[in-house]
């Protein structure tokens, strides 16, 4: 993965960390820009090209959510957040506001590392994902245009809902969801809160896709907080 | 003889009588003056003069009547100066009440209406009475607020008979009576008036002391709600003010770490692992992670133990939260295997998602400190109709005898083993108590036949 030349932006006013995480994005072999406060990270946004952003919520001049918010308003570009609140309503809110992901600190090098290259991964999938319409994450991969999902190379039956399920998750790889998310995306609103039927339904995909249940390979559960697909 | 004519007496007859009647109190003045008034007119103004004969029997009507008139007057005046002593005393208590409620307003606290209701009791009823407080739990003061002959109030100690119940006045005291001033079936003050003036009370004065304790207990009431206000706007200052504090530590600690870890990470990645400072870096990033472990588990516990932690109970499937336990012990020991062995069917259990996979990663990092890599660490779930019950089971070195009645103990860290392994916190296990008791279940550890140890913990079905 030495080739990359995606550029990340890093907005953290502490300057110990964001040396750091500058320190192992160059290692990775990515270009990286610094900004210590939300003006700041506004000016970089607006004069460079960025593919991907690592935010902290505890920003000087504004909160994390405000930079998602406007952020979210022209650009779809993948947003990590990093922030030492640990609260679930945090996590969700900015998840909901349109964080793609959530690191609560102190994370190692190597878990934030992964999470960058989910992402970036599922960036250029998206880009081709019009012109593929099968997408595989290890061996499960779902065919949008037959509204098939296959398992080991072989067709494995799944309800409509589960198909729903799954495709969502398939659209957003890498992307933590929240239950919140999910429920308005598979039974539309008014069903807001029936979150034992989300539990329930997952738990049936679970046995379809997942060798053991309770040691999830594709979906994993965030506790308090939602789903996401991994690949690795 | 005066020269007057028999009308004009008459009318000086009725006159005196009125002004006699006037002047004394009560009816027999009146009927007395009017009778001996009427027998002077037959002795010096009848003939025959000078005694108490009559000629002409016609006198017996004029006599009749002056009697009846006499009579009557006297009445009317004796009831009318009745009605203005009554309307009088009337005044004066509505008056005495209406200063009183004055200062009741004003009192700023109990004692102060004490002594208001002491003071205006012993001007009304003439005598020293005394006043016994109770505090908000309903227990009686040891000391009483009591007047003086001389008009002054001084607080002194209570003797044994004065002392009034929990719920209410004594009768066991021979030279006061006790009268309680209630609010909301709870007594708020008790009011000592002398026996010998409670005999004898008029029924104003029994009526001005209804009003003196309804007023007092009205007071003490207000008194009461006010100082339950200020008391639950302390406490909400108080927990912001601790919730804020909590927020700060977590923040400003978490934040400092994760650049001490970060930092020693980025070192240990730049250096070769035979370089000897590799072992610097590492022992850096060691002692930041065993920091930032004691830091969080002592927020959780503080959050825990204070009693003011709100579950969040929502139906979970069992499954999800051993999975997400399992993958925070795979970050933290990645060749570590964990085995699991739940039912096939779905489990819903009522919990708090988040504590509860708490409580497994700590019972499974005792486990994994307490085991040799290449022994088994089980996870294994069974039901009943009324709990769950989730089992950690290591075939690791066990609890010893000494450690076992300490077990859940906050910060006890077991003696037995070398001193240069590194100790644990001694909280992980008193987490787990916490947790699961506000669940409502119940954990406990054995040893296995066989070697090693296993934590269970239940988890009851029905959501309460």
């Amino acid at each position: 993965m030495i080739n990359q030349n995606e550029t990340i932006l890093i907005v953290e006013d502490d300057s110990q960390i964001h040396n750091f995480i500058a320190y192992i994005l160059k290692q990775e072999g990515f270009s990286c820009f610094i900004a210590k406060s939300a003006q700041n990270a506004m000016a970089v946004l607006l004069s460079q090209k960025i593919d991907l952003m690592i935010l902290d919520m505890g920003l000087p001049d504004l909160d994390g959510m405000e930079v998602i918010r406007k952020v979210r308003e022209w650009s779809e570009m993948p947003i990590i957040v990093v922030s030492a609140r640990d609260q679930d309503k945090d996590k969700v809110s900015a998840l909901d506001a349109g964080a793609d992901d959530y690191l609560t600190k102190p994370f190692s090098a190597a878990e934030l590392m992964a999470r960058i290259r989910v992402l970036i991964r599922h960036l250029h999938q998206t880009v081709k994902s019009s012109a593929q319409p099968v997408i595989s994450v290890g061996e499960l991969s779902i065919d949008f245009e037959k509204r098939q999902v296959f398992l080991k190379g072989e067709t494995l039956h799944v309800t409509p809902l589960e198909y729903n399920l799954l495709s969502l998750f398939f659209r957003n790889i890498g992307k933590v969801l929240t239950t919140q998310f999910i429920l308005k995306e598979i039974y539309g609103i008014g069903y807001g809160t029936d979150t034992q039927a989300l539990r329930a339904l997952m738990a049936g995909l679970r046995r379809k896709i997942e060798p053991v249940p309770a040691r999830p390979r594709y979906i994993l559960t965030e506790i308090g907080v939602g789903y996401r697909l991994v690949d690795e | 003889m005066l020269d007057f004519h028999e009308t004009n007496v008459v009318v000086v007859f009725i006159f005196s009588v009125l002004l006699i009647s006037r002047m004394t109190r009560g009816y027999a003045y009146g009927i007395c003056s009017s009778v001996i008034s009427l027998l002077l007119f037959n002795w010096f103004f009848t003939k025959p003069y000078y005694t108490l004969k009559v000629n002409d029997l016609t006198y017996f009507i004029t006599f009749a009547i002056m009697t009846f008139t006499s009579i009557m007057t006297s009445a009317l005046t004796t009831k009318e100066k009745q009605a203005a002593a009554e309307a009088y005393e009337r005044e004066y208590e509505s008056n005495a009440l209406y200063q009183m409620t004055n200062r009741l307003t004003d009192a700023e606290d109990a004692s102060e209406i004490a002594e208001i209701i002491v003071k205006t009791s012993s001007d009304v009823l003439n005598c020293n009475t005394a006043c016994i407080c109770f505090d908000e739990n309903g227990v009686p003061e040891k000391t009483l607020i009591q007047h003086k002959s001389d008009g002054t109030l001084v607080r002194r100690e209570l003797t044994p008979a004065e002392e009034p119940g929990r719920n209410g006045p004594a009768d066991t005291s021979d030279s006061e009576c006790q009268y309680p001033i209630y609010a909301k079936n709870m007594v708020l003050a008790v009011l000592l008036v002398p026996r010998d003036t409670c005999s004898t009370m008029s029924a104003s004065q029994t009526r001005m002391l209804h009003s003196i304790i309804e007023s007092a207990a009205l007071a003490l009431e207000r008194l009461r709600s006010l100082q339950a206000q200020a008391k639950s706007r302390e406490e909400a200052t108080q927990e912001r003010y601790r919730s804020n504090l909590l927020r700060a530590i977590s923040h400003d600690i978490r934040t400092p770490l994760s650049g001490i870890m970060g930092t020693s990470e980025m070192l240990m990645d730049k250096l070769k692992e035979e370089d000897p400072n590799y072992v610097l870096a590492e022992d850096i990033y060691q002692d930041a992670e065993w920091l930032h472990n004691l830091v969080e588990n002592i927020l959780n516990l503080t959050k825990l133990r204070d009693g003011k932690l709100v579950l969040d109970k929502q139906p979970e499937a069992i499954e999800e939260v051993i999975g997400a336990a399992l993958m925070v012990m795979e970050k933290r020991i990645p060749d570590r295997v964990i085995d699991v062995d739940i039912p096939d069917e779905v489990i819903m259990v009522p919990m708090d998602a988040k504590l509860i996979s708490q409580v497994l990663v700590n019972l499974l990092d005792n486990a994994s400190k307490h085991t040799p890599k290449d022994r088994e660490i089980l996870i294994s779930v069974k039901t009943d109709n009324e709990k769950a019950s989730i089992a950690v089971a290591d075939r690791g070195t066990g609890i010893s005898e000494q450690d076992m009645p300490h077990l859940f103990q906050m910060f006890y860290t077991t003696r037995s083993k070398d001193s240069d392994t590194r100790h644990g916190v001694g909280l992980g296990l008193a987490i787990c108590q916490s947790i699961v008791e506000a669940h409502k279940g119940t954990i406990s550890a054995q040893n296995r036949s066989g070697g090693g140890a296993v934590f269970t913990f239940t988890l009851p079905l029905e959501s309460d």
